[in-house]
């Protein structure tokens, strides 16, 4: 390694998302009955905009974040060697059966349907005919996180597998209330390129927390948020540890966009400063179920406030209960 | 002369261990509960039937009324309202109002010869560093709840007296229970706190976890308050303060306590384990005003009522402070009284709350 050159390891070597174009305001979502909490009080915990899709499937926005990715990075197709498909939403991990009977969210009309993968599709679509595939889910909006945290393991792991193409992506279905315990949710989808040997956005550390006790969501609102905060802290305190960095060496946190508030907890629990978070993309495209710490990854570095040697941290929280945290050298 | 003993609290968690004392000393002081039910108490003490809300003459009948006049030597104050989150009017109530009526009463008694008020270490209010038995209220800093406050002013009350009457106060520190069998006999703010933590509804306390907690059990309370008693006139002299508490040396690190009450919630509930329940973060005073904040405008009902519960406790955390308690310490530890290090019964205390559902299956 020449003098000034950084050091090579498995890093998040490209980034591209795919939000749809169409948004719907706070007002609006309520007027429409897709709210549960007041248009105020999900404005004063920071929210403004969500992305809904139209006539796009899930599938579809997954193909166009990875679509953009594979362009800009100009990667030949046949240059990947997995392909991790990550799904927050269980409706994700299917190819999608909408439009659905009245009531219902998903309709399965065969079992055959069943069988029908997201993964596969998006192989075939995009022309990756020697990567592999497997898919990511059952831990929310950790899901892309933790397969970016597997593409890794696996590249670490096997020789041969050094470019790993994971892809989140997530559509609420129609119909369905836009807010998950005082956040709001668009639809969206992200990809990251994982590759071995890359002085990019190495990564230094990653971990994961799951508690299944509260696997049942429904009815234990009170005791996920209660469990959020000292979990979030603990589990962050312990990434940086494997990092061996503290909250100090940290130049930017990129959320997973839920509440300002809850983020403002949080900051206070880890004794980081508020200006430490890229916070601009809580109003401005909401919570996008798994990608949102790929898209704050790429407007933090669009926006040039990422520099290089930068030590950055993303954390999220999904349903399963799963919190997920990793530390990148930018 | 034989004593004669006006209890008020006397069906209390402290006034019934203190009855009991009361009434096996030597000279077989006649003890008198003011309560608003029975003729009798489980301590076996009389019952005189009144109300510390109640006028005039605590809603005690003339004559009853007459003979406390005459006959009492002593009494003894230690009914309070002690839940925290009442509305401060009605903790005055009863703490200011309350103890006004009886000092009225204590100063008709011709054969008087001691009042004993109990109050607590915390009408320090958010005073923070070394509060002595010489110390008066918060000296401004303000109070964490409406018991504190009314507590405070009670004391005032009282200081105001203390040149007509012989009065002497004892601050206690927070009863947690029975030291020798855990038993807990009144769950207070800080067993709810517990509850709430064993279901997971603590995500947070504020303060730092390396402040102090002072904590003290019903039997060193009930020791040591009965000893004072029995030295009034003979060392315990009218117009002082003594505090009730585990002091510097016997309290310990609140997030020792927190380590300490997970590990009794494993040992005897294994299957607690299994709901992985974080020990909560400390936070700073903003963070956690925050926090409340947030809980309170978001309305989730049931987070709602178990911060509002623990933050009524919880914000003494944030402000910390030891109690010093030398006076006391002089006159009870020749007498081998002394509050045990509150880790060496704590988790037996833990583990009655456990084992009993917090007094609903004991």
């Amino acid at each position: 390694m020449r003098a000034g050159e950084r050091p090579a390891g498995v890093g998040i070597d490209h980034i591209a998302y795919r939000l749809p174009p169409a948004t719907q305001t706070l007002a609006e979502l309520h007027s429409s009955g897709l709210l549960k909490s007041s248009p105020e009080l999900l404005s004063g915990f920071g929210f403004d905009l969500v992305h809904v899709a139209g006539e796009e499937r899930h599938v579809d926005l997954a193909i166009g974040a990875a679509r953009t990715l594979l362009c800009e990075a100009a990667i030949d197709p046949s240059a990947i060697d997995l392909v991790l498909f990550a799904s927050g939403l269980s409706s994700s991990s299917m190819m999608g059966c909408e439009p659905a009977g009245a009531g219902a969210f998903i309709e399965v009309r065969d079992v055959m349907d069943l069988f029908r993968y997201p993964a596969s599709y998006l192989q075939h679509e995009l022309g990756l005919d020697r990567a592999a595939v497997a898919g990511v889910d059952q831990q929310g909006c950790a899901s892309l996180l933790s397969a970016i945290r597997l593409a890794r393991a696996m590249i670490v792991a096997e020789e041969g597998i050094d470019t790993v193409l994971c892809v989140g992506a997530d559509r609420l279905p129609a119909g369905a209330s836009r807010e998950q315990i005082y956040n709001v949710i668009s639809d969206g989808a992200g990809a990251a390129l994982v590759r071995r040997n890359t002085p990019r956005n190495r990564i230094l550390a990653a971990r994961q927390i799951t508690k299944g006790a509260l696997w049942e969501p429904g009815s234990i609102e009170h005791e996920i948020i209660a469990a959020y905060f000292p979990t979030a802290r603990t589990l962050i305190l312990e990434t940086l540890e494997q990092a061996g960095l503290t909250i100090d060496d940290i130049a930017w946190i990129l959320p997973h966009n839920v509440s300002l508030r809850s983020w403002e907890i949080l900051l206070g629990l880890l004794g980081a400063p508020r200006e430490k978070l890229f916070d601009r993309n809580i109003a401005r495209v909401g919570h996008t179920i798994a990608a949102d710490n790929i898209i704050n990854l790429r407007d933090a570095t669009d926006a040039g406030l990422v520099k290089p040697g930068d030590r950055i941290m993303l954390f999220t929280f999904g349903y399963g209960l799963n919190w997920s945290c990793m530390i990148l050298e930018h | 002369m034989r004593r004669t003993i006006l209890v008020t609290g006397g069906t209390g968690t402290l006034g019934r261990e203190l009855v009991r004392r009361l009434r096996q000393d030597p000279d077989a002081p006649r003890v008198l509960v003011l309560a608003r039910t029975a003729t009798i108490t489980d301590a076996g003490a009389s019952v005189v039937r009144g109300d510390l809300l109640a006028r005039p003459r605590l809603g005690i009948d003339p004559a009853s009324y007459d003979e406390l006049r005459r006959e009492v030597t002593h009494v003894v104050h230690c009914a309070a309202a002690t839940r925290f989150t009442l509305p401060l009017e009605e903790a005055r109530s009863v703490n200011v109002a309350g103890t006004r009526a009886v000092l009225e009463l204590a100063a008709e008694c011709r054969r008087l010869q001691g009042i004993a008020c109990f109050s607590t270490v915390y009408v320090s209010g958010r005073r923070t560093g070394v509060f002595a038995e010489s110390d008066c209220g918060d000296a401004g800093a303000g109070f964490v709840n409406s018991y504190e406050q009314s507590k405070a002013e009670m004391e005032e009350l009282v200081r105001g007296a203390i040149s007509q009457l012989p009065i002497v106060l004892f601050r206690l520190s927070t009863i947690i229970g029975d030291s020798r069998t855990g038993t807990v006999t009144g769950f207070n703010a800080l067993h709810q706190a517990l509850r709430l933590l064993y279901q997971g509804l603590v995500p947070m306390m504020p303060g730092e976890a390396t402040t102090e907690i002072d904590l003290i059990p019903l039997d060193f309370a009930a020791d040591a308050s009965h000893a004072l008693l029995r030295c009034m006139g003979q060392g315990v002299e009218a117009g002082h303060v003594y505090h009730l508490c585990a002091g510097h040396a016997r309290s310990t690190a609140v997030g020792t306590l927190l380590d300490a009450t997970m590990s009794a919630f494993t040992r005897h509930r294994p299957a607690w384990r299994r709901r992985t329940v974080e020990r909560p973060a400390f936070a700073d005073a903003r963070t956690y005003e925050l926090f409340v904040r947030s809980v309170e405008e978001a309305g989730n009902e049931v987070l709602l009522g178990a911060t509002r519960a623990v933050q009524a406790m919880a914000w003494q955390l944030a402000y910390p402070k030891t109690f010093d308690d030398r006076r006391a310490a002089a006159m009870l530890d020749p007498l081998g009284i002394r509050a045990p290090a509150v880790l060496d019964y704590y988790p037996e205390i833990v583990r009655y709350c456990v084992e009993t559902n917090w007094g609903t299956t004991a």
